[in-house]
């Protein structure tokens, strides 16, 4: 088996996890029109919320993860509800809003700290072997984080094209002035971006919990600046780009450890950012007045 | 000398340090508008550089490595670590800087933190990775040869000395037409652009200055304390800073001063001591996070001008004069 599709299967996996935490930032980004910095600690919330159900509380592990996800798409709906809307309402300029964002992220990963402690944690899943598929090799839980990956982005994909909420969503990210004279209660499709946003992040938590096996309360604030380069590689706001952007960072940082070290294999996210931002700055796929 | 004074003198040095980062991250946030979010990491590199150019030769008997070595004099290593700081504040404002929207330079910032905390953790050979540089030699004292005691009052001097100048020269830059400009940058790009002001330069010259003043201040720490590990230079330091900057006042240098005595001062010290909780250890320092973290978004919905609001520009003069021209006419 060469070395070579056994890393292009890992890197499959990582792009399945990027893909769904790129799509809920840059939706909410491309709605919102400004960057929550404190998306990565929404990762790590999902991770614990279902640890302590399932460990805690001892409820089915798939249960669990569905619980999650609801409770960090609520949660998400409620931080906007409550902390951001009421920002963007009093006109608060951007640069602020980032901030805002900026500490939140600081409250929350010290809430985790406070309340699980800083040991690893790792989600339990029924042990299990690698099965050989063709050239690739993957355990049953990096197919299900793949299953999940696809049938998550279909979903996005027939919400956003064929459902009104998808598409007000849509019409928002182009211009929220313009969707609101055409009748667009932006507020609730506000809301509904934060909840789908932060749903998808607490997935995407918990995928990556599985995938790497432990986690603590600093894991997904690290995992950040790799998410940001799958979205701005797509192009920022455009959730089919940040699909494409998460696709090529994840298979570009698990196929790089062929050729160098792999405690190295975030520089190359890094190195992909830089260069997108250095070299078409508005991604792959471009969105007007986003760049 | 007794203990008190000792702790005292230490939260002098301390205060100055905190005022010098205060300060630089005002240049850039408070004045120009910069959002960067990794200003400990220029603190830190600054803190490194000058460590290692007033180091000898790693020793082969100790375990240390890093690079450099240079047994030089603390003057000379403390300009070193300034300009390695503003060296990488060039480099990231050179990605960044170009694009107009904050959240880009916000991304890099957070993005280059992260990566020269993994890479400084990882390569070990640099500043001898998370065990960190340590036996840093007191500046001047190969001259002074003071005892401990004395050399503390001697280096609370020496900082006063330090702050002093970057102040006035922090409050010059602010009154002065680069402070105007980029004032009127951050206001309004658009307007600043259409008088002919380049605001990719204006800001680079902000984002370099001001993580030259990290870096000294970072260098000022390592003489202190002379030991310096990524534990010290975490990604919640800069949120302190930002803290203290908005409570103080963004855009106002006294503001600064008042928030470095604020924050990372009075409250840091008056919570370090509280009792720990036994099999929970880092509950307290978990809870002081999240005050801060609740200050900052707190302040900046109760006060978003901070306690000393930065001074709008008056023309006062100009309308007297002016007035009393007309009148002279008359």
């Amino acid at each position: 088996m060469s070395v070579l599709a056994l890393s292009f299967g890992f890197g499959l996996i990582t792009a399945s996890v990027l893909a769904l935490a790129a799509v809920g930032l840059s939706l909410q980004f491309g709605v919102t029109n400004y960057i929550n910095f404190a998306y990565g600690e929404f990762l790590t919330l999902g991770a614990y919320l279902a640890w302590t159900l399932s460990h805690g509380l001892g409820l089915n592990i798939w249960l669990s993860v569905v619980l999650a996800v609801l409770g960090m798409g609520v949660l998400a709906l409620l931080l906007n509800q409550f902390l951001l809307r009421p920002f963007t309402k009093k006109g608060v300029p951007l640069l602020f809003l980032l901030v805002v964002t900026f500490g939140l992220s600081l409250f929350l990963t010290n809430l985790m700290l406070a309340i699980w402690g800083p040991n690893f944690k790792s989600l339990d899943l029924p042990r299990e072997v690698p099965n050989a598929f063709g050239p690739f090799l993957f355990t049953t839980s990096q197919l299900t984080i793949i299953g999940v990956a696809v049938v998550a982005m279909g979903a996005i994909h027939l919400l956003l094209t064929r459902t009104e909420i998808g598409k007000a969503m849509r019409a928002m990210s182009d211009s929220v002035d313009l969707a609101q004279v055409s009748g667009i209660d932006t507020d609730r499709i506000t809301s509904f971006t934060w909840l789908l946003s932060g749903g998808l992040a607490g997935l995407a938590g918990i995928v990556l919990a599985i995938n790497i096996t432990s986690f603590q309360p600093a894991f997904g604030g690290e995992f950040l600046f790799v998410i940001f380069a799958a979205v701005i590689l797509g192009g920022v706001g455009s959730p089919y780009g940040a699909m494409l952007g998460a696709l090529v960072i994840g298979l570009a940082t698990e196929m790089s450890a062929v050729l160098i070290n792999s405690a190295y294999k975030n520089d190359v996210a890094f190195a992909l950012l830089i260069l997108t931002l250095l070299l078409r700055p508005q991604g792959i796929i471009r969105m007007a007045g986003k760049a | 000398m007794s203990p008190f004074v000792y702790y005292l003198t230490t939260l002098i040095v301390f205060f100055f340090i905190f005022a010098i980062s205060t300060w630089g991250l005002n240049l850039q946030f408070g004045t120009a508008g910069i959002l960067n979010f990794t200003y400990i990491t220029f603190f830190a590199i600054g803190g490194y550089f000058t460590g290692v150019s007033m180091m000898g030769r790693p020793d082969a008997l100790s375990n240390m490595r890093y690079i450099l070595g240079l047994n030089l004099p603390f003057p000379i290593a403390l300009l070193i670590g300034a300009v390695a700081a503003g060296l990488l504040g060039l480099l990231v404002g050179l990605v960044a800087l170009r694009r107009l929207r904050s959240d880009y330079l916000a991304i890099v910032t957070v993005s280059v933190g992260a990566i020269v905390y993994d890479f400084v953790n990882v390569n070990t050979a640099l500043f001898n990775g998370a065990d960190g540089i340590a036996g840093i030699p007191y500046p001047f004292n190969d001259q002074l040869q003071l005892d401990p005691n004395t050399y503390t009052f001697f280096y609370v001097g020496l900082c006063a000395v330090i702050t002093l100048v970057l102040g006035v020269l922090a409050f010059r830059i602010y009154n002065s037409p680069l402070g105007r400009t980029l004032r009127a940058i951050r206001e309004d790009v658009d307007v600043a652009s259409a008088f002919g002001k380049d605001s990719y330069r204006f800001r680079m010259v902000a984002m370099v200055v001001g993580c030259v003043y990290a870096g000294i201040a970072g260098g000022l720490l390592v003489g202190f304390i002379s030991a310096l590990n990524p534990g010290g230079w975490a990604a919640g330091e800069t949120f302190l800073l930002y803290a203290a900057l908005l409570l103080g006042g963004r855009g106002n240098n006294w503001g600064a001063v008042l928030g470095a005595f604020l924050v990372p001062v009075l409250f840091q010290e008056a919570t370090r001591y509280l009792p720990q909780v036994p099999g929970h250890a880092e509950l307290i320092p978990a809870i002081r996070n999240m005050i801060v973290g609740a200050l900052l978004i707190g302040v900046l919905w109760f006060r978003p001008e901070g306690l000393l609001p930065e001074r709008k520009a008056k023309f006062r003069n100009l309308l007297y004069k002016r007035r009393r021209e007309v009148t002279e006419v008359e």
